[in-house]
């Protein structure tokens, strides 16, 4: 292992960002570590100093505000999981962290962590991208917010200034009446990470006609897919076969998938199309909340 | 210096380790690692608790859970400093000082929960937190809760046998109480 490494233990935003500031990339933020351990013992990043903003107050909040569900970055998977707050706004937020990896994971891994990763097959990132939430980050420049949908920007690597963190995320809660979904499928061992994971957002109008449709594909590709002229296309139209086809069809042709253990290029393709489609019809199917 | 111990931060030792007091398996301690070292490693090398296993060493397997402030995690994913001022449990600390093995340890006993038992002390920690947070877990639940345990040998019917027989034997005991 490289040596030495500087471990620092802020207890403030700003101390963490004052450390971040001055180090730069040699400096990497650790929170539940469960990515940053593997990443680092195996030696795919060789960071000069860690900042543990574990002990941070004020980012473990979970509560709905304004019409928004807000996350606080040292939020556990586990705790979105289970909270009853998540569970009664946006459901499908808790059912996605629920199905990330296995409990041993989801209790230490955390809301920031996930979003700073950036791993292409991790489950919540395509949910918030569906969801247009917002990520708040704070630097050296003070606070910003950035939509999920720009946030990541290619494998591993986010719109996060070097010297900026993740201070929470915030997903609009959507109106009475949607449907929202995450479907998950694993070609290898149950708790093991997609080959391709959609979430699938819906509000039909009273005469069946489509009021909203959201659909993000996560890891297929480097980063979640989504794509607003396709889904723009369905909008005022009766939701039926040919309809949830056409945009199944569209976003397995746009999707640019990538090969990896759990699935080739092709293969992907085929499981965008067939899982987008049932993404949109559970979403239509979901109980309107 | 005690002061800060007191308060559960993370002291440099002479020699340029990290002093990390914690609560392990109910006594007060100091870990003495590298901020590179897990707490696996930690655990197995400093403290000697060999019952805290390497499997995957990717948190895959489950054979390295440990109780973290009462909440199973993979100890090969914790990196050692993370647990200043908190409380660690592992499969050593289910037994009673005298050495009395806890109902859960009884009943993987009583079922032959296992084969070669390199998987057993994760599952004891997995299944000892689920019978707390689900003390009526159905066949289903537990097989979920379970799920991110795995044992090469193939015992998973045993071990559902003998989490559903704990939890059954405790809700006979909560009955009686």
């Amino acid at each position: 292992m490289p040596e030495p490494l500087r471990l620092f233990q802020p207890t403030s935003i700003e101390e963490a960002v004052a450390v971040l500031a001055e180090l730069g990339d040699d400096a990497k933020v650790v929170a539940g570590a469960t990515a940053l351990t593997l990443l680092y013992r195996q030696r795919l990043i060789a960071p000069g100093a860690l900042v543990s903003i574990g002990r941070i107050p004020g980012l473990k909040t979970i509560e709905v505000v304004d019409g928004e569900l807000r996350l606080g970055a040292l939020v556990s998977h586990r705790e979105v999981e289970l909270s009853p707050v998540v569970r009664g706004s946006i459901p499908v937020v808790a059912d996605a962290f629920g199905k990330v990896a296995n409990v041993r994971v989801r209790n230490a891994a955390t809301v920031g962590g996930v979003m700073a990763e950036s791993d292409y097959a991790s489950d919540p990132p395509a949910v918030f991208v569906a969801l247009d939430a917002v990520v708040d980050v704070q630097g050296s420049n003070g606070k910003r917010s950035i939509p999920a949908s720009e946030f990541f920007v290619a494998f591993y690597e986010t719109a996060l200034e070097h010297d900026e963190i993740v201070i929470g995320v915030r997903v609009p809660v959507p109106p009475a009446g949607t449907g929202a979904v995450y479907h998950k499928f694993v070609t290898r061992s149950s708790e093991d990470r997609p080959c391709v994971g959609v979430a699938g957002v819906v509000r039909l109008h009273a005469d069946g006609t489509v009021a909203d449709l959201r659909v993000a594909v996560g890891a297929a590709a480097e980063t979640p897919q989504r794509f607003r002229d396709t889904e723009a296309l369905a909008i005022g139209k009766p939701l039926d076969a040919d309809l949830i086809a056409q945009v199944a069809d569209a976003y397995a042709d746009q999707v640019d998938t990538l090969d990896d253990m759990r699935g080739s290029a092709w293969y992907r393709t085929e499981m965008v199309r067939v899982w987008v489609r049932r993404a949109i019809e559970s979403a239509a199917a979901a109980p309107a909340r | 210096m005690t002061d800060r111990r007191a308060q559960g931060e993370v002291t440099a030792t002479e020699d340029g380790r990290l002093a990390i007091p914690a609560m392990l398996n109910g006594r007060q301690t100091t870990l003495v690692a590298r901020p590179w070292h897990t707490l696996l490693e930690t655990l197995r090398d400093q403290e000697g608790l060999y019952g805290v296993r390497e499997g995957c060493g990717v948190g895959m397997c489950g054979a390295c859970t440990v109780m973290l402030d009462g909440e199973p995690v993979s100890s090969c994913l914790v990196l050692a400093p993370q647990v200043a001022g908190r409380e660690i449990r592992t499969v050593e600390g289910l037994a009673a000082p005298d050495g009395t093995l806890s109902d859960l340890q009884q009943a993987f006993i009583d079922h032959t929960a296992f084969q070669c038992s390199y998987c057993t002390s994760g599952f004891l920690i997995t299944a000892e937190r689920l019978a707390e947070e689900h003390p009526d877990a159905s066949r289903e639940e537990i097989r979920h809760y379970l799920a991110g345990n795995l044992c090469r040998c193939g015992s998973y019917v045993k071990i559902l046998d003998a989490v559903a027989d704990l939890l059954e034997r405790r809700r006979a005991g909560r009955t009686a109480d």
